[in-house]
């Protein structure tokens, strides 16, 4: 580990620059202000799934003390719609009601205690309509629409990747394998729950503070929804206390902003609770998916086909892109010569679906991968030789028609894995017999592609700056979810200006001091921002060093040498602070910006412009295997994850705490989507309101995890690496699965696997077919 | 907001609840608060007996030991009599919350708030614990099953707090057990849970057992004939499926959230059969087993 006084360098481990300030309590995250005595905002949701709005009756809670205003859909000069793709989520609603978590009246009051009386005091009449919450029924013709204004009525975006003659193919096969799988809503339960606080100040500015993935396409979409200019709506995005991509896209943004407009000179202030946050935030999409698979007598895997059903719930949110990730990754990183996948994303009367760390990936990786293992087993090949006899490697055609580029270490991780003394330590752990228990081993490997696709345009701009103080100064315009990216800004800017930590200074995101940098999402945070910020560094190192040279006179400028807080001539030794080269140097010469893009495919596995919009394809992939040892008790159908191992693929390794981090919280996530946790609705009304019956996993309930990385170095990468935000959460539900199915000798296909499905699976008096 | 007061001494809280009869009590409030908050802002005053000494500590009064309603559960679980004397309780506790929690609860609390799944009330039955009961002009005694009525109601009148539990000392069991069967590894609440004692012969057969089942019916379940029956019988996979099947008889549970009537009912069953470990280990050292 490296001492936080030694100039910052690219590879070695040392502990994330916003630790201290978060353990001490001193981090203002978002839900933190108070400084302004603030107006407390807050709304009155629907509280039925469907139906049409008629009247709202705000005049009883105008009379409760305290209360400033109570705004409705009549107080909104802007389209009152918000999304990313399809706007269609009004901020509050203006005719019809769709998910029992819709906006309807917005209260401002002078206390939390007047708030929620007002908010008693709402009553809304609204006609029912029937609620569709089945993915299934809502594709039905006769189903109710839920967006009358949507030409395929119920069905939001669906798209189709075809490859070969898939019939023919598994005609062709001697081993079929088929099953439908079903994947739970998943809840993000960050710390923080949805957050923030606006003021309108005098020169008709709003200045909202959120707790935000995404500011500069907050402020687009605040301004359209509202009517306002978007330049005078301001968005600053601390650290976010978790968001897993909850908080990409609108949350409290636009709500706080209307507030804020209707109270001059005030801080507002909304702050969801935990019951709140599990009604109307977005959840990872509930899935059913279907595989069907097929091998050559020899055990060459020839024919794959999927149809896969997202339930985005009442909104697009990002639907439909997540829907398309699923598509792309629904072959999974395997040479496959046939291959026809389908995607539907359809709207419901169920709770609002959208981004989550995985992005569609981890429900079809989640059925792909158990597959593959049926298909091994069928055609009598061990789960690991099977997948190293099929996976992609450099220059391939991938399992949709795309070239295989970039640095693809899928190989490189099944070798490490098998070499590993984990895995044998694994074989040891299956073969120790233990009273009412038993044991099992599974593998699952994952592939995630980074970035936006082909068409939006996934680029950052990069600034920094060297302060009269001699600190330089990053002003980082994408989002520190949590995830650690803002320390690495700074360990990359001070690896090529040879600063360390204490010299080094950060601007979180500011819509009016950074510069535009897109969403913290996709796998692509450190890659898109971490590219400019190299281009950025480099010019402003080289404009120093120049501007050294010239002032001592010497012939040419690699004489001098940038060390902490200053510069030194090599051949006289003589040396002059950074702060006094500043003062030399006029504002504007001591800041450097630069843009960088990331790179597109050039191939087009799809004519579909919706599909390429959506992001078909990638072309820059992180890879890993994942291993686990469960132990499932016979008496009960309790499964306890023993033994954890992932390889991963993320390129060269910039921080190696950071990204263990990255791929141990995926996988702590991952158990849970496998095994506890599960949203639960019926007809659209939400049964699980909190912690008390959501089961997340607790740290008794995740085991030791070993990681370990192969580090091949991606060209187009900062320093040669690729993204780990993500990759993590694609492989425990499938090796968990594996894992349970080696175990107990059957498969289960319904998830998560809770107790009581698990000892309904072992017992051979219930059916546990393959169907849903 | 509520008010909420403080009393050090027992006269201090009796002068509260004359004066504010309304009032409502708590210790740990690791039951109280989460209820307060499902009621829309009540207002309620409280009265806090966690500091008062007459209702804490843990004395071994030698036939008994006698535990204040308001000692905080870490202070039970350090207790050497309690550890000595009642394992299955010390067990239930262990896997009762998390350590906050248990830095918090107590099991006044616990016996007060009579959840068919609170951790200490199937050890509470099979060591028939007798509850002290007060008020400010009265003490009682009752035993812990004559309490507890059902589901969130307990046998406590307006100005009665439970003052302490008293456990005899002696039971002819040597061998307990106690599995809690939850949505996870802590801070789980049990959707089955079994208090077992037992003695066994020096064949390993069983020559006496007393059983306990929380969460399978409105208030925990000691079925007796089913103790009855065992007695004398060999500790074996027949005897325990056939107590299981028979034990169905004894249950009334429910379908919510965390699991199902029919998981509740196969798991009851299904756990008997770990008491066949239990019995295999018990040949060496006395207690303690947990799965
Ligand atoms: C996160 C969490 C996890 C939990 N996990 C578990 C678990 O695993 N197992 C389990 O069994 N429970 C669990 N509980 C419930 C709770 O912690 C226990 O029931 C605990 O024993 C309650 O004790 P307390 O002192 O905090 O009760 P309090 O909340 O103080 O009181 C509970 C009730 O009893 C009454 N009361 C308390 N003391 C007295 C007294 N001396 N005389 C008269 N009335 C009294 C109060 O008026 C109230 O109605 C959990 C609770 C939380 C919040």
């Amino acid at each position: 580990m490296m001492a936080s006084d030694s100039p910052l360098e690219i590879g070695s481990a040392f502990p994330r620059q916003d630790a201290v300030a978060k353990v001490l309590g001193r981090e203002k995250f978002a839900a933190d202000y108070y400084d302004q005595n603030p107006l407390w905002a807050g709304v009155k949701r629907a509280g039925i799934p469907h139906g049409r709005l008629k009247a709202i009756h705000t005049e009883a809670a105008l009379t409760v003390p305290g209360v400033v205003c109570v705004l409705t859909h009549r107080d909104i000069r802007g389209s009152n719609r918000q999304g990313v793709v399809r706007k269609d989520q009004p901020v509050l609603v203006d005719s019809k009601v769709r998910h029992c978590g819709d906006p309807v009246a917005l209260v401002v009051a002078e206390t939390k205690e007047a708030l929620e009386r007002a908010l008693r005091r709402i009553a809304l009449d609204i006609k029912v309509l029937p609620a569709v919450s089945d993915i299934l029924e809502a594709l039905d013709a006769k189903s109710p629409r839920i967006h009358e204004d949507h030409e395929n009525g119920n069905l939001l975006l669906h798209g189709t990747l075809e490859k070969g003659r898939v019939e023919q193919a598994f005609q062709e096969c001697a081993h079929r394998v088929e099953a439908w799988f079903h994947l739970p809503w998943q809840e993000h339960a960050y710390l923080e729950t949805e957050a923030g606080w606006a003021v309108l100040q005098k020169d008709g500015e709003v200045t909202l503070v959120a707790s935000t993935q995404t500011p500069f396409r907050d402020r687009a979409e605040v301004a359209d929804a509202l009517g306002l200019d978007l330049h005078k709506v301001r968005i600053v995005a601390p650290f976010c206390g978790g968001a897993f991509g909850g908080k990409d896209g609108i949350t409290v943004q636009s709500l706080l902003a209307l507030a804020a407009i209707h109270c001059p000179g005030r801080a507002v202030k909304m702050w969801w609770d935990r019951e709140e946050s599990f009604i109307a935030g977005a959840k990872r999409h509930r899935a059913m998916i279907y595989y069907r698979a097929g091998a050559t007598a020899s055990g060459v895997l020839h024919a794959l086909e999927a149809k896969l059903y997202y339930d985005t719930g009442a909104y697009d949110h990002l639907g439909g892109v997540v829907m398309a990730l699923g598509l792309e990754h629904a072959g999974g990183p395997y040479r496959i010569p046939h291959s026809r996948i389908q995607a539907f994303s359809v709207y419901t009367n169920n709770p609002v679906s959208g981004a989550f760390r995985g992005f569609g990936v981890p429900q079809v990786n989640g059925a792909l991968e158990q597959i593959m293992d049926m298909l091994a087993e069928a055609a009598g090949q061990a789960p690991v030789a099977f997948r190293r006899r099929h996976a992609v490697r450099r220059g391939d055609i991938n399992a949709i028609g795309v070239t295989v580029q970039g640095s693809t270490g899928i190989q490189a991780c099944l070798d490490t894995l098998v070499e590993s003394a984990s895995w044998k330590a694994m074989k040891a752990f299956k073969a120790r017999e233990i009273p009412f228990k038993r044991r099992g081993v599974g593998i699952a490997c994952v592939m995630h592609g980074m970035g936006y696709g082909p068409v939006v345009p996934d680029v950052a701009h990069a600034k920094i700056e060297l302060q009269t103080s001699g600190q330089f100064c990053v002003f980082c315009g994408v989002v520190d979810m949590g995830q650690g990216n803002a320390a690495t800004c700074l360990q990359i800017a001070g690896h090529i200006l040879n600063q360390d930590m204490p010299r080094m200074a950060l601007v979180l995101p500011d819509t009016q001091k950074t510069l535009p940098c897109g969403s913290s999402s996709a796998s692509r945070t450190t890659y898109t921002y971490g590219n400019a910020l190299i281009a950025a560094a480099c010019a402003l190192k080289k404009r120093i060093l120049q501007y050294a040279g010239e002032l001592w006179m010497v012939p040419d400028e690699k004489e001098v040498l940038l060390v902490p807080g200053a510069v030194r001539h090599l051949p006289s030794g003589r040396e002059m602070a950074l702060a006094d080269l500043a003062k030399g140097l006029n504002p504007s010469e001591r800041v450097a910006t630069a843009r960088f893009r990331a790179p597109v495919s050039r191939e087009m596995p799809v004519k579909d412009p919706a599909l390429r919009l959506h992001g078909i394809p990638h072309v820059i992939f992180s890879y890993g295997v994942h291993a686990a040892g469960v132990e499932v008790d016979t008496l009960t159908g309790q499964v306890q994850v023993k033994k954890y191992m992932a390889v991963s693929d993320c390129g060269r390794i910039l921080n190696p705490q950071l990204i263990r981090q990255q791929i141990e919280g995926a996988i702590a996530q991952g158990i849970g989507y496998a095994l506890q946790e599960a949203v639960i609705v019926e007809r659209g009304v939400m049964k699980t309101k909190d912690f008390s019956t959501y089961i997340l996993p607790c740290a008794l309930d995740v085991p030791e995890m070993e990681t370990a990385y192969v580090e091949l170095e991606e060209d187009s990468g900062p320093f040669g690496m690729k993204g780990a935000g993500e990759v993590g959460m694609d492989g425990p539900l499938p090796a968990i699965g594996n894992a349970v199915a080696d175990a107990i000798g059957a498969r289960i296909f319904h998830y998560p696997l809770t107790p009581e499905r698990v000892l309904a699976a072992m017992d051979p008096n219930e059916k546990t077919g393959q169907k849903g | 907001m509520n008010r909420v007061h403080l009393p050090r001494s027992l006269e201090g809280a009796w002068e509260i609840l004359d004066r504010v009869p309304e009032a409502r009590v708590y210790a740990g409030g690791t039951d109280l608060f989460v209820k307060l908050q499902g009621e829309a802002r009540s207002r309620a005053v409280l009265v806090c007996l966690e500091r008062i000494r007459e209702l804490r500590g843990i004395r071994d009064a030698g036939k008994h030991v006698w535990i204040g309603a308001c000692t905080p559960y870490t202070e039970i679980l350090s207790d050497p009599s309690v550890q000595e004397h009642f394992p299955v309780l010390s067990d239930a506790i262990r896997k009762l919350g998390s350590p906050l929690i248990r830095n918090m609860g107590t099991m006044g609390g616990n016996i007060c708030t009579a959840s068919p799944a609170g951790d200490t009330l199937p050890p509470l039955y099979i060591l028939e614990a007798t509850l002290e009961i007060r008020s400010h002009s009265n003490t009682r005694r009752i035993p812990v099953q004559d309490f507890i009525l059902g589901p969130g109601q307990a046998r406590l009148e307006p100005g009665e707090i439970l003052s302490g539990i008293e456990i005899q000392k002696g039971h002819p069991y040597p061998v307990h057990f106690y599995e809690k069967v939850g949505q996870r590894q802590a801070l789980a609440i049990a959707v089955v849970s079994l208090a077992v004692m037992m003695r066994l012969s020096e064949a390993g057969d069983i020559e006496a057992i007393r059983m306990a089942f929380g969460s399978v019916a409105p208030t925990v379940v000691r079925p007796l004939p089913i103790e009855t029956q065992l007695a004398g019988a060999p500790l074996d996979e027949k005897t325990l499926r056939e107590a299981g099947a028979m034990l169905q008889a004894h249950l009334f549970p429910i379908d919510d959230i965390r699991a199902s009537a029919r998981y509740r009912r196969r798991v009851s069953a299904n756990i008997l059969q770990r008491l066949r470990l239990r019995g295999k280990a018990s040949m060496k050292d006395s207690h303690r087993f947990g799965p």
